[in-house]
């Protein structure tokens, strides 16, 4: 570690932090604490100059072996970009006129691509620098349907391939199927044209990759699927998807499950139309009986479970690309994964065990503030990691519509949670720096809930069956590198948020750069309890917890001393008083204030004139007809407690005529 | 990626939107059909003895300036003896604004024109592979004279077709001109320049509101007139023509008068009860436009005048209220009752005044307000009656992908109510380019001119569909390419099922020309197409490594199948023409086929043909 620069760090923001009390006049307290580290502290995001006038609609990456970078684009176009990380990098094009190409793989030699119809093998025979041979290696069955998206290849340890292939979407976007064999499988390829189908249940695989020779993917949220997650991809099972399932009866599918098996205990609700013959989308019913993938599974044991779900809106709304850490790169984090997101144009990380069989892990945010939705990742020779960018279409929080980008790590190490293991009555918390043991062993640091998302075939499944899971007592590790937590309410299969808002590192006094780990415990491990004895199970709740670090949005409820009386209302709402709501319920992932992302902004909303009310009901039951320029249709919120849906409304409404 | 909003729900909404613009293009209102009588020359002035009436013709491909005649009727053929000079055909008809549609016939080497109102040429001539036209090529407006200038400088003002869409002599053409005449006030003076609204060459536009200054060379006159006669070139070559078709526009246009208007606020499905609203804005307005409401939704606009009428007659009308609804009244009668994004109504009408109400009340939020009314008439060619610069919905940028060199674009293509989902685009810099079905191994069609439209497949989410710019020749449905027959008249199987077929993509030559490749019949086939000299179209070679018993290729469909000369034929009534180069000694077969005609021709290793168009 570099400590004169620690040094001089910590010194720059203690005079700044004197600088602004002696502006602002805050009260002592509030400065109690350094002002924490930020990602951008440790991971800094750099160009890739690419020449004026390429459109890099980026759809596949690949690290060559000699370390150029090949990239393809929407347009059609194969680049190999030589020198990639320097400052001018030289891009060739080695291929192009290709069918929006979604995926980039380098094999003994050649590149193979997915087009939207078939696996392609692109070789340059003549050594011009340009492909000459373009050679389908298979061809799918495709309707021409403009989701019928189709991604991979990923290679197998004998050199096989994977592909994956998005379901159809007429003529309704609420409701996906499969109108040609194999739309929402994965498909194993073998270099002679030979195919098996490998497993079915997908709605829009974009992200897929070989971890450690296993193939996983990732889904994204809608009908069917609650939230984006990691998922391994197992010859036979069925993804959670019912659409594709038609095509299980086809004599060379490996896919037992059925439609009717899931319908049987989930089924669709009735398909209605309006007095103009015009499918009418159904509704969530809030009210209505709440079912979960794990349930189902019950009776579809070919159902497959997320390993780590990666909670929509949170850790993003369209998961992409997944990609294992190197050995020896980004320091801690070697070895776990990343998946990146469109919408949110950031990058999660995912740590994953393995228990009774099954895997399950936790995630976390890692990156954001990308120039532009990413789909997918490549990692450099030197170890910095290429994002490839597009939003065209869809909206991102990044407004660029395309680029390639690099994350590098300054190699400084960040105060992070490194893993979450399950343990049999709680959590153990590995730390990439010592805790302050102080903290670290007051319960008041900690909070955990958890809850899961309902499987359903209305679009948009919301978060059900949320509750409290009392940490009961503390364990934390002779060298203060790990916690263990002793946690009630422990629930198989449940996402359980766990909150460390209060713990601080013992160097520098530094927040988490990242507070909150979801954990997916699909199977809760056997093994030797913690006895009460070993623990601390100390609280003192609002005493002396660090001052809320202004830097970063609180998720959860943590502790803080409650106001004995409501305060009357404000008249008016400032960005700055609403932005936790906003970012509790997600809405951020979607919505800026005053400009398109994914959604529109805040101030548009403002500009229909909704009543409060009016607002409310759309929080519930979204009506993305409503905005015809926007793709991605709002999930409804019923999750969202209508004290803080109408503080939220009333901003809203407040922003007309100019932003507040 | 990620789901999203599905597009056909947004493209029912956009073309509600955008339907009023698309009007214009291409009108709803179709006047009666006025087809000139071609039994006979009696529709024409004197017509010279180069003007024949023919039931049949054909051009030469060898022979410069010949058509041959076959009795009967129906087509009107410029023909002169051999070391005579044609003259040139008046119509008896005089016009002044109108739309005149046309087959044509170019013999080799011919020039013809078309003068409307005897006075502005549209040029016909055998432009046929000229990969950049000039204004004297195909479909050029010819350019205007001045003696006065010295040599080299006394043509000018002639305006080129935006590409050659033309195609080979011995092909009919299809001609749609919109023509409008120049408009002259009380004393005579113009004030108004004639006009080529619109000219479109085998189905697509090549010139779109093309002013014209005066009389281009040769004209009848060089004085301009409010009517004048339709005039045929006939002194430079032969050329034929059937399915002539005019309509004249030479009445006066109606107009709304005294228009007054009241603005109010609110969501209205019904019509209130104005008495009981005050308006939000009222005034009189020269100009029917939702552009009168300063409130972007929830609001009524009522506007009341007179429609002045001065030709009786039974009117059309088409209303488009975006966001919302609308009616239309006159005289007091309902012509388009209350209904969502306007609609369609006609009424007979006197001439002289009538009330006039029209309503438009938005209410959907997401929709820009937009208003729009066209009306036609007898002798009254559909316009906008009402503000032209209301923009209905987002405009977008079109993402054209043209072929300076060879250049291939996969897509998905959509011939006709089919998709070809493993479709290869294949450009060329001779700007003649052809779709290839990788699922058939099937050229499925062909066109010159502009290369690709990606704007489906490119603009926002896309469709994964493009489509070619140019004028396009299809080759009917998509059928294997091969296939063996049981008999030569066994029927042509619909898919490639149970044959092995595979495709196997392409290979680039040197100049990124692709051969495409793919296993049918355990057997790899080769499909290498290139542009010929003179860009007279496309030739084929198909090689089959090992040879298939009783295996064929399906070279053409269509409604009739002509062969002409030794390994010539004309196909789908004279379209396009199908070149046997080298079939190794086999022998094309015609054969009927679900009542149209196919040819195909047995295959052994090698099949050279071409597509002439």
């Amino acid at each position: 570690m570099n400590h004169s620069f620690r040094k001089k760090f910590n010194r720059t923001s203690f005079f700044f932090l004197l600088l602004v009390v002696a502006m602002t006049g805050i009260n002592g307290s509030a400065w109690s604490q350094p002002e924490s580290a930020k990602e951008e502290d440790y991971f800094k995001i750099m160009r890739v100059p690419a020449p004026e006038g390429i459109i890099l609609e980026v759809g596949g990456l690949c690290t060559l072996p000699n370390g150029d970078l090949g990239i393809t684009t929407r347009r059609g176009d194969v680049f190999i970009v030589e020198n990639p990380t320097s400052q001018h990098p030289y891009f060739r094009k080695f291929a192009s006129g290709l069918h929006e190409v979604l995926g980039l793989a380098y094999k003994d030699g050649a590149l193979y691509c997915a087009q939207r119809g078939e696996l392609t093998k692109l070789v340059d025979a003549n050594m011009d620098g340009k492909a000459d041979i373009y050679e389908t290696v298979y061809a799918w069955p495709i309707t021409g349907n403009y989701h019928e998206y189709s991604y991979g290849p990923k290679i197998a340890a004998d050199g096989s391939f994977f592909v994956t292939l998005n379901c159809t979407c007429p003529p309704v976007w609420w409701n996906m199927k499969s109108n040609a064999p194999w739309r929402g499988w994965a498909l194993h390829i073998w270099d002679n044209g030979s195919m098996e189908p490998w497993a079915a249940g997908m709605r829009s695989p974009c992200g897929i990759s070989m971890v450690d020779d296993e193939l996983f993917y990732t889904d994204n949220q809608g009908d069917w699927v609650g939230s984006g997650a990691v998922i391994p991809v197992r010859k036979g099972a069925f993804m959670g998807h019912p659409a594709s399932l038609v095509w299980s009866g086809m004599p060379n599918s490996p896919v037992k499950a059925t439609r009717e098996q899931v319908y049987a205990k989930n089924p669709p609700p009735p398909v209605e139309f309006d007095k103009n013959g015009q499918e009418i989308k159904p509704q969530n019913d809030p009210a209505g009986k709440i079912l979960t993938e794990f349930e189902i599974k019950k009776s579809v044991p070919d159902l497959q479970l997320p390993a780590v779900w990666l909670p929509h809106g949170i850790l993003g709304i369209s998961n992409s690309e997944i990609v294992k850490i190197p050995e020896g790169t980004f320091g801690p984090f070697a070895g776990q994964l990343l998946v990146c997101d469109q919408g949110q144009s950031m990058i999660d990380r995912v740590f994953m065990e393995k228990i009774n069989g099954e895997y399950q892990g936790a995630a976390w945010a890692f990156r954001s503030g990308f120039q532009s939705g990413i789909v997918r990742l490549a990692w450099a020779k030197d170890g910095s990691l290429f994002t490839g960018e597009t939003n065209r279409g869809w909206g991102s929080a990044g407004e660029a519509t395309e680029g390639v980008q690099r994350l590098v790590w300054n190699n400084r190490l960040p105060f992070e949670m490194r893993a979450v293991r399950g343990m049999p009555d709680g959590f153990e918390i590995e730390f990439t720096k010592p805790v302050n043991k102080k903290y670290a062993e007051n319960l008041a640091s900690y909070n955990v809930e958890s809850f899961i998302y309902k499987y359903q075939a209305v679009y948009g499944s919301p978060p059900v069956n949320a509750q409290k899971c009392p940490v009961k007592g503390v364990k934390v590790s002779e060298d203060g590198m790990r916690a263990r937590i002793i946690v009630g309410n422990l629930r198989q299969y449940y996402i359980h948020t766990i909150n460390l808002d209060g713990i601080i590192d013992q160097e520098n006094s530094y927040s988490l750069v990242h507070p909150t780990a979801y954990y997916t415990l699909n199977n809760i491990p056997e093994g030797k309890k913690l006895a009460m004895s070993e623990v601390s199970t100390k609280s003192t709740a609002g005493k002396m917890m660090p001052a809320p670090d202004k830097s970063k949005a609180v998720v959860t409820g943590k502790p803080v001393v409650k106001t004995a009386k409501p305060v009357a209302a404000p008249a008016t709402y400032t960005f700055a008083m609403i932005k936790p709501l906003l970012t509790k319920y997600t809405c951020i992932a979607c919505h800026n204030a005053e400009k398109r992302q994914v959604g529109p902004a805040y101030i548009d909303v403002a500009k229909r004139n909704y009543s409060i009310e009016k607002i409310l009901s759309l929080i519930k039951n979204p009506q993305p007809q409503n905005w015809p320029g926007y793709s991605t249709p709002m999930a409804p919120m019923p999750q969202v407690p209508k004290e803080d849906a109408t503080k939220i409304a009333t901003w809203i409404n407040s922003l007309k005529g100019g932003k507040k | 990626m990620k789901d999203k909003l599905d597009t056909g729900v947004l493209t029912k909404n956009f073309f509600k939107i955008t339907g009023f613009a698309l009007v214009l293009i291409a009108p709803y209102f179709l006047p009666a059909q006025n087809k000139v009588d071609l039994s006979q020359l009696t529709s024409f002035k004197d017509p010279a003895a180069n003007w024949h009436i023919a039931g049949d013709v054909r051009a030469d491909l060898n022979k410069n300036e010949l058509l041959v005649l076959f009795p009967g009727n129906g087509i009107l053929v410029n023909q002169s003896e051999p070391g005579k000079h044609g003259q040139d055909l008046l119509f008896n008809t005089f016009h002044g604004d109108l739309d005149l549609e046309l087959d044509y016939m170019m013999a080799k080497g011919s020039n013809s024109g078309i003068y409307l109102q005897g006075r502005y040429e549209v040029q016909l001539f055998d432009s046929w592979g000229k990969i950049t036209p000039t204004s004297a090529d195909n479909g050029g407006v010819y350019e205007r004279w001045n003696d006065s200038k010295p040599d080299g400088q006394k043509g000018y003002e002639g305006h080129a077709p935006r590409q050659n869409a033309g195609r080979a002599p011995g092909l009919w053409q299809h001609l749609k001109i919109s023509f409008q005449a120049p408009r002259f006030d009380a004393t005579g003076k113009k004030i108004e320049n004639a006009k080529m609204m619109r000219i479109e060459l085998n189905g697509i536009a090549i010139q779109e509101n093309v002013e014209l200054s005066g009389p281009t060379r040769g004209a009848l006159g060089n004085d301009e007139v409010t009517e004048g006669p339709l005039r045929i070139q006939g002194d430079h070559g032969p050329v034929a023509f059937r399915n002539i078709v005019i309509n004249k526009y030479d009445k006066p246009r109606p107009e709304l008068v005294d228009l007054k208007y009241e603005v109010y606020k609110g969501k209205y499905e019904a019509e209130p009860d104005y008495k009981k609203l005050p308006p939000e804005a009222k005034g009189t307005s020269f100009l029917l436009s939702s552009n009168v409401s300063n409130i972007p939704n929830e609001f009524l606009i009522r506007y009341t005048g007179t429609l002045r009428v001065k030709e009786p007659g039974e009117y059309n009308f088409n209303l488009n209220t975006a966001g919302g609804r609308g009616y239309l009244k006159i005289k007091d009668q309902p012509v388009i009752r209350l209904v969502e994004w306007g609609g369609k109504g006609k009424i007979t009408l006197a001439a002289g005044d009538a009330p006039f109400e029209l309503l438009y009340s938005k209410y959907y939020d997401w929709a820009k307000p937009a208003l729009g009314l066209s009306v036609a008439g007898p002798g009254v060619r559909e316009y906008l009656i009402s503000d032209v610069n209301v923009a209905p919905g987002d405009q977008v940028d079109p993402i054209l992908i043209n072929a300076p060199v060879n250049t291939i674009m996969r897509s998905f293509v959509d011939i006709d109510t089919i998709r070809v989902t493993h479709a290869v685009n294949v450009g060329s810099a001779q700007q003649l380019h052809y779709t290839y079905d990788l699922d058939k191994g099937m050229i499925v069609q062909v066109w010159r001119g502009g290369f690709l439209d990606a704007t489906p497949m490119w603009h926002s989410r896309g469709d994964g569909s493009s489509r070619a710019v140019g004028s396009v020749q299809r080759f009917g449905k998509p059928l294997p390419a091969l296939e063996t027959l049981s008999s030569p008249g066994a029927s042509w199987s619909a898919d490639t099922t149970g044959t092995g077929y595979r495709p196997k993509g392409y290979v680039l030559d040197d100049s990124d020309k692709p051969a495409f490749r793919y296993q049918v019949y355990n057997t790899l086939v080769k499909d290498a197409s290139r542009v010929l000299p003179g860009n007279q179209g496309l030739q084929r070679e198909i090689t089959v490594q090992d040879l298939v018993p009783d295996l064929y290729m399906r070279l053409a469909e269509g409604s009739v199948i002509e062969s002409i000369s030794e390994g010539l034929y004309l196909v789908d009534d004279k379209s396009y023409y199908i070149r046997i180069d080298d079939a190794g000694g086999a022998m094309p077969v015609i054969r009927d086929a679900d009542g149209r005609k196919e040819l195909i021709i047995p295959v052994k290793n090698k099949l050279n043909y071409s597509i002439l168009f």
